[in-house]
């Protein structure tokens, strides 16, 4: 293989890519990340809810980018279960039941009880459910994923009805998601409204965030490693490594500044060979 | 308008075009128009449920579909027949185990399936979900990073100026969120969040507001004259 062929092989930047994303997550090493404002604006909007306050948690992805939303579900949730309020879960995508009970598992519950501090509703089927629940859960939601009917719980019978949740939150991969929250919750209910969004969508977010319309917005698998540490400084008790975002961070900036080099060099090799050809002129 | 979809409607297409036009009118009005005392919206909801029971159905639909091609396919040994009976084996087991223990379950409190056969199928459940099905998804999607670094390469080359404009800023967004960037100096996450802020939130205001726009005519469109198969 020449020299060029070589150069221009996608199988070498694979290589160099394994390399910068392996050798970083084996060596454990912690980067230190600070909060960018979208992400402080969740957390202190958590932090001043009033006490027993009612948090919407929905998990809108599926499992393809658990990797990005989990660790930010993880630690947000964890953040909710360390304050004194009163958490439903519901999920837009069909995967959203299964990844709650993960979180769950993977959280410290800080002896909440199911049913009287937390519950899990399960999935929404329709925008029908999602309108519906903001004025009377039970009739939506009969039973929750556990088989309990809903009107037993004392959750439920605390809080009848969504629209008295102090915020909802959604972990977003697509539609159906952020969106629908915006339109029915937040737009005709004035109800905050939180994101949690993998990098990819969060550029189409920002015009929500910048209005107001979004409290605050988790960007990427970065955001939940900010969560991590400003969560860590204020909760002692929440170790950093939690979420596994923040062992993430040294293979995402290697990563990164990989793919940046590559552009650059990329760049450098582009405008040489343009001048060889305008000289050849 | 083409002169083919000039022609005259059938009597059938122009009782269906009244029901789409009345349905849709309606709950367009019911969202922009609250009538005091008169329960609109819980009609419109119970258009919804309409819709997801039609939905459901052609979901029905579509594994009859998969299974009648699939099980041809093995019945015919077709060259792929051991890849489809892969695909029913897996689709049915998992529907069957989701159903019995699963957060999906339909008897979560063993009312009516045995508390054993729960206990069994609990594990493999897990095991399948959580140890297979999340991990070949994750693994996907987490492919996307070696084919975006390798595009990037290629493709991402300052050839005229916007271009190197957008360059310029797709790099200085991509240096400020890497998170050692910070170290190296602060002022990249500033410059990340001024770009996300202003540039990128006023074009995706203008892609925002274009696609409404866009939708909204073509719903107008739609509930004025349906182009029934012209």
């Amino acid at each position: 293989m020449n020299k060029k062929a070589l150069a221009s092989d996608p199988r070498l930047i694979y290589v160099l890519l394994v390399l910068v994303i392996v050798v970083p997550i084996l060596s454990h090493a912690v980067l230190p990340v600070p909060a960018t404002a979208p992400t402080r604006a969740v957390y202190d909007f958590i932090e001043n809810l009033p006490l027993n306050s009612l948090v919407v948690v929905s998990l809108d992805y599926s499992t393809s980018t658990v990797p990005e939303l989990q660790p930010q579900a993880t630690i947000v949730i964890q953040h909710l279960f360390l304050r004194a309020l009163k958490v439903l879960f519901v999920a837009q995508w069909t995967d959203g039941p299964a990844l709650t009970d993960a979180v769950l598992d993977a959280i410290d519950k800080e002896n909440k009880a199911y049913g009287t501090d937390y519950a899990t509703l399960g999935y929404i089927p329709n925008t029908a459910t999602l309108i519906g629940m903001t004025a009377d859960i039970q009739s939506f939601f009969p039973v929750d994923t556990r088989g309990n009917p809903t009107k037993n719980l004392p959750i439920i019978q605390e809080f009848p009805a969504a629209r008295e949740a102090a915020l909802v939150i959604t972990f977003v991969a697509g539609e159906p998601g952020l969106s629908l929250y915006l339109q029915y919750w937040q737009s005709r209910l004035n109800m905050p409204v939180a994101a949690g969004s993998v990098a990819a969508l969060a550029p189409g977010y920002m015009p929500f965030y910048n209005s107001g319309q979004v409290v605050g917005i988790l960007i990427s698998i970065r955001a939940a490693a900010e969560y991590e540490f400003i969560e860590h400084a204020q909760y002692s008790q929440v170790p950093i490594g939690l979420s596994g975002a923040a062992s993430a961070m040294v293979s995402q900036s290697t990563s990164h500044l990989l793919i940046v080099v590559m552009i650059i060099v990329g760049n450098v090799a582009y405008l040489v060979n343009r001048r060889k050809k305008e000289a050849a002129k | 308008m083409t002169s083919k979809e000039k022609q005259k409607m059938t009597k059938a297409e122009i009782i269906l075009q009244v029901i789409i036009f009345s349905l849709g009118f309606f709950y367009a009005f019911v969202y922009y128009v609250r009538v005091p005392g008169v329960a609109l919206q819980s009609a419109a909801d119970q258009l919804f449920t309409y819709l997801t029971s039609i939905l459901t159905a052609a979901f029905a639909i579509g594994i009859i579909n998969l299974t009648r091609v699939h099980a041809n396919n093995v019945k015919n040994r077709r060259p792929i027949w051991k890849y489809s009976l892969i695909l029913l084996v897996s689709m049915y087991f998992m529907a069957v185990a989701s159903v019995i223990a699963s957060p999906f379950s339909l008897d979560p409190q063993s009312s009516v399936i045995p508390g054993a056969v729960y206990a069994v199928f609990f594990p493999i459940w897990q095991f399948l979900y959580y140890d297979i099905l999340v991990s070949i998804n994750a693994t996907l999607f987490s492919l996307l990073a070696f084919f975006i670094a390798s595009a990037a390469y290629r493709a991402f080359k300052a050839r005229s100026l916007e271009t190197s404009i957008l360059l310029a800023a797709g790099l200085l967004v991509m240096i400020g969120q890497a998170p050692i960037s910070n170290s190296v100096w602060p002022g990249f996450g500033d410059v990340r969040d001024w770009i996300m802020a202003f540039p990128n939130t006023a074009g995706q205001r203008g892609i925002l507001i274009g696609t409404a726009l866009g939708i909204l005519a073509f719903s107008v469109r739609r509930l004025i004259r349906y182009p029934w198969g012209r």
